[in-house]
Parts: structure tokens; C-alpha cells; sequence
């Protein structure tokens, strides 16, 4: 699969802080790309580094496969960090200038402005905006000249609920129409619905990244329940079942995890009923990205890059 | 785009056109009102007639540099303020771009004034005065070039203090105790320990391009080819700072973190 963007050992230095060490990671074309991390793990400055905001100390990225320039950067939209506009201009007009600035002329202000539901606060000044008018103005001006590339630094701030499920939406739409989606993100549930591959960083390290699926799918395990005189049958029986990894209480169940990803639930049930178990519960669970993200940052050690 | 509809722009670029024709009739007022007449001629001479006045208006309006200095600091430190500097480059400009149309704005503001200027200098001299016989009215508009080449110094001084500092009271204050350091440091130095070296510093090598012009009529100036010698030191001077004040913005905006 081409790579929209790849990033190779980016390094940055503030003074003696390390905000980002050797992160190397391909975004595939067409993918939506979430780069997950607490605050202060790097995400701001891996994208400001890329968009050439910010100057990196080592370490080499490309768009498009080619040397980075300001006419990559007009094929791309861009919201990073806070929406930065003339405060003493309109929407509108602030919107004229990103337009002309890409090259364009004016004739998409009116559709993006309809996308995010500011045409009718078009020609107030920014500075009277809201917080929520002022990031679906930043988010408007991402979309115009209807860009391949989107990178969006947290896109749902300040929006309420409504907006962040419209925000959502558009996401999904945006990827659908085959958009290459940047996406740094705190809101993992968000994430978890919209992405296709993650990047998950912390203190500037790259914990791991790749596909989604197969960031998670290791991760998965079966829930298994029994009367409580039987807990400890259950236990016993399951440390003679094959390829199991690990073996967790958990509440009124036990979780299962196998070490090949392969799960098969009949086979279990069987195995434990010849075991003389009988089961009351049993299921197969997702891990979410959630828990795998709180995983890898309460560990603080690299788990692994899977691409 | 940016300043079209940006009103603080428009007053204190209405106030910058408006100030160098005003300053001198204030002058023209206070010295033909101020100083002694004989035979109806002004001991002072005729500085506001063909060929003073270029001299004179261009030391005039050479006073009022704070005003377009305001403008450039506010325009500049807006972008940093703003942080529309950044969005211009994740929108597409190369930081030469907006660095380069910065440089030119100042270009455009310093050609601006040395407009109005002309245009000042041909009205007073005009409406106030015969032109001499044998004089043509061009004679001496060489100073409309040093007061050029002063305005864009001053300019460019104001702007790299908006670039290193980024916030506007700051550079403006910092910008005022500029000049007045160095006039002070100028005074000391020349007068007192009679350093001529003080010449070249950045704001004195362009005034003395442009020397007092009240009082010809009354001092005979006989350091005239004296300074006529230096005027090529004084604009490759001049030259070297304005040079050195681009290569200094566009270097820190090209390398630094926005």
C-alpha cells in the first residue's frame, strides 16, 4: 500500500526536554491514522513537526513520497492545536485568505461553511465566535479545495455532544470517500470507532503502531463463568488447556487469554465439561483500545510495532 | 487580504500620509511666524522653496518615523499574537513566502511615504514660492532617496524587533528607547570623547543623510563638502544594515520553531 506520509526517527529537543525520540511510522493512503498518547506524549509535536511548524533536531519525513514543501502542504488540511485566524476579519473573509493561500479561489467557502453549519455566522467577526464556532471555522478551513489529506489535532475540542458525534460522522464520510485522515486524538472510544491504524506515543516514544485490528486482536480473550463451588475446578482444569497464555480472575469470571489469537468457544466448552465443568457463561471479548492504551502506558515499556 | 478590512490599519497608515505634510506646515507656520524678516525675506532663507525644501521636508517627516513604526510592529506582532503566522505555513506558504511578502510590505510602506513626500515637497515648494531662475525644481531631490533609504532602515529596525520579540507594547517601547539610547550614546561619544565612529551606527549613519536644513540661512555650513564626501560611506553603510536586517529575520523565521 503507498504511504501518504512517512516519518523516519523524528527526533525534537525543547532545550533539554526530549518531546519525541526516534519515531518512525508509515500512514497507508486511504487509511484514517490515529496518533493516541496522555498529554505531554508528543502527538502536538509530531504533527506540528510534519506540517512544518516546528523544527525537528534528527530524523526525515516526506509527503507523498517526495521532500516536504509548501505545495504539498496546499494539497493537505490542516487543524493543529487551536484554530488560528484574524480575529479583526469575518469567517468568511478568514476563510478567503486560507483559500487563496492554497491557491484556490472563493467558490468552496460556501459549501465547507454548509458542512459545518457556520453560514449563517459567516460574516461575524472571528472574535466574536465561541469556542465550537471557532473549531467548525478551523475545520471548514481544513476542507477547502476538498484536500486528499486531512490531519485534524483534536478535532472535537470544545464541541458539545451534537458536535462531536456530526464530527465523528464526517470523519467516517471523509474516509469513505477515500481521504487519507490524520487524527490525534485523547477521546479512545472516538478513535476506536473511526480508525483504521493507530500510533500510540508516550513521552515522545513510539509504543506501537500499525492496523487496529491487529494492534488488538492479540489482545482478545474469552470470559468464562461458573457456580462459585466451581471456581476452582475451572481454574484447575484450565491450566491444562493448550495454547492458553494467561489466566486473570476477574470480578465474578475468569478471562482467558490465549497466546495464538486463535479462540475457539466450542472447543473450550467442551474441554470443560470433560473436565467435569460446567459452565454458566461464556463469551468472547474485544479488548478495547482503551484498555490496551492504559495497558502500554501504565507499563511504560515499548510492546512492539506491528505494520 | 489581511489588512483590507482591518480598520486599525487604515488610520495609522491615514495618519502616517497625513502627519508628513502636516508636520511641515507646522514648521513652515513656526518659522515664518518665529524668526526675524528682512525685506520680507526670513533670515532663516527660503527652506520651504525650490531647492531647500526637498531637504527640508524629508528632515521633517524624518521626525515622524514612530507612526509608520507603530504600523509595521502592529501588523507584524499581530501574526505572532494571532498565530496566524503558523496557519499561513500548514496552509500552504514556504516560510520564504511569509517572511519575503513581509520584507515587502515594508518596501511598499517606505515607497508610500517617499510619495507623499514628493508630492509635499512640490506643494509647499510650489504654493508658497517662485522657483529661482536657473534652478530647476528637481534640483536637490536627491534627499527624497536618503529620506527612502532612512524610512526603510527604521522600518526594517522596527521589524526585527517584532520578529525577536513578538509582542507589540514590548517591541514599540523597546523600539522608542532604541532611538533615544542611540542618540544619547551619538551625543556622548561624538561630542564628548569625539568618537567619529559613532557615525555608522544604524540610526545615525541614515540622519546623516539628511543634515538640519533651518540653518542655512544663518550659519555659513562649512562642513557642506565634508559631507558631500561621505554620503557614498554613509549609503553603502546604510546598504550593509539594510541587508543585514533581512538576512537576520529571514534566518530566524527559517530556522526557528513558529
Amino acid at each position: 500500500m503507498n504511504s501518504i506520509l512517512s516519518i523516519r526517527s523524528l527526533t525534537k529537543f525543547y532545550g533539554r526536554i526530549r518531546a519525541l525520540h526516534q519515531v518512525s511510522f508509515e500512514v497507508p493512503a486511504g487509511s484514517v491514522f490515529g496518533v493516541l498518547g496522555p498529554n505531554g506524549s508528543g502527538k502536538t509535536t509530531l504533527l506540528g513537526v510534519v506540517m512544518d511548524v516546528l523544527r525537528a533536531n534528527e530524523g526525515t519525513y516526506s509527503w507523498f513520497g517526495e521532500p516536504p514543501s509548501g505545495k504539498q502542504r496546499q494539497k493537505i488540511g490542516c487543524l493543529l492545536e487551536t484554530p488560528n485566524f484574524y480575529h479583526y476579519l469575518s469567517g468568511e473573509r478568514n476563510l478567503r485568505i486560507v483559500a487563496a493561500i492554497k491557491g484556490h479561489g472563493p467558490e468552496d467557502i460556501d459549501r465547507v461553511l454548509e458542512m459545518v453549519k457556520l453560514s449563517d455566522r459567516r460574516h461575524s467577526l472571528f472574535s466574536t465566535y465561541s469556542l465550537g464556532m471557532k473549531q467548525r471555522l478551523a475545520i471548514a478551513s481544513c476542507l477547502l479545495g476538498d484536500p486528499s489529506v486531512l490531519v485534524f489535532d483534536e478535532p472535537t475540542n470544545g464541541l458539545d455532544p451534537v458536535g462531536i458525534a456530526e464530527t465523528r460522522e464526517m470523519i467516517r464520510h471523509l474516509a469513505r470517500e477515500g481521504k487519507t485522515i490524520l487524527l490525534a486524538s485523547h477521546l479512545l472510544d472516538e478513535v476506536e470507532k473511526v480508525c483504521t491504524h493507530v500510533a500510540i506515543l508516550q513521552k515522545g516514544q513510539l509504543l506501537m503502531a500499525g492496523d487496529v485490528n491487529e494492534v488488538l486482536a492479540s489482545e482478545d480473550f474469552i470470559e468464562l463463568g461458573v457456580d462459585p463451588a466451581g471456581r476452582d475446578a475451572l481454574r484447575s482444569a484450565l491450566s491444562g488447556l493448550p495454547g492458553v497464555k494467561q489466566v486473570r480472575d476477574h470480578e465474578q469470571h475468569i478471562q482467558v487469554f490465549f497466546g495464538n489469537g486463535v479462540m475457539n468457544l466450542t472447543e473450550v466448552n467442551r474441554y470443560c465439561f470433560e473436565k467435569g465443568v460446567t459452565l454458566n457463561h461464556l463469551q468472547l471479548c474485544k479488548r478495547s483500545l482503551e484498555s490496551k492504551f492504559m495497558e502500554l502506558t501504565q507499563e511504560k515499556k515499548p510492546v512492539g510495532k506491528k505494520n | 487580504m489581511k489588512v483590507k478590512n482591518y480598520r486599525t490599519f487604515w488610520i495609522l497608515l491615514g495618519i502616517t500620509a497625513v502627519s508628513i505634510p502636516g508636520i511641515n506646515y507646522m514648521l513652515y507656520n513656526l518659522m515664518d511666524n518665529s524668526f526675524p524678516k528682512n525685506h520680507g525675506k526670513s533670515i532663516l532663507g527660503t527652506p520651504f522653496g525650490f531647492p531647500d525644501i526637498w531637504q527640508t521636508a524629508s528632515w521633517n517627516a524624518g521626525m515622524l518615523f514612530l507612526i509608520p513604526a507603530i504600523l509595521i510592529i502592529t501588523l507584524t506582532t499581530n501574526e505572532f499574537t494571532y498565530k496566524t503566522h503558523r496557519q499561513n505555513i500548514i496552509d500552504g506558504w514556504s516560510r520564504q513566502q511569509f517572511i519575503g511578502v513581509k520584507l515587502i510590505e515594508i518596501l511598499i510602506l517606505s515607497v508610500f511615504t517617499t510619495l507623499i513626500l514628493v508630492l509635499t515637497a512640490l506643494a509647499f515648494g510650489y504654493l508658497g514660492n517662485k522657483v529661482p531662475e536657473g534652478i530647476s525644481v528637481w534640483s536637490e531631490s536627491r534627499f527624497v532617496f536618503f529620506y527612502f533609504v532612512q524610512m526603510l532602515s527604521y522600518s526594517l529596525i522596527a521589524f526585527v524587533l517584532s520578529i525577536l520579540i513578538k509582542r507589540a507594547g514590548l517591541a514599540m517601547g523597546l523600539f522608542f528607547i532604541y532611538l533615544i539610547a542611540e542618540q544619547i550614546t551619538v551625543g556622548v561619544l561624538r561630542n564628548v570623547q569625539h568618537l567619529t565612529a559613532v557615525d555608522y551606527l544604524p540610526e545615525e549613519v541614515t540622519d546623516r543623510l539628511i543634515p538640519q536644513p533651518y540653518a542655512k540661512g544663518i550659519i555659513q555650513q562649512t562642513n557642506v563638502a565634508d559631507w558631500e564626501h561621505h554620503i557614498p560611506i554613509y549609503l553603502m553603510v546604510a546598504a550593509v544594515y539594510i541587508l543585514a536586517y533581512c538576512l537576520l529575520t529571514g534566518r530566524y523565521f527559517l530556522k526557528n520553531d513558529l
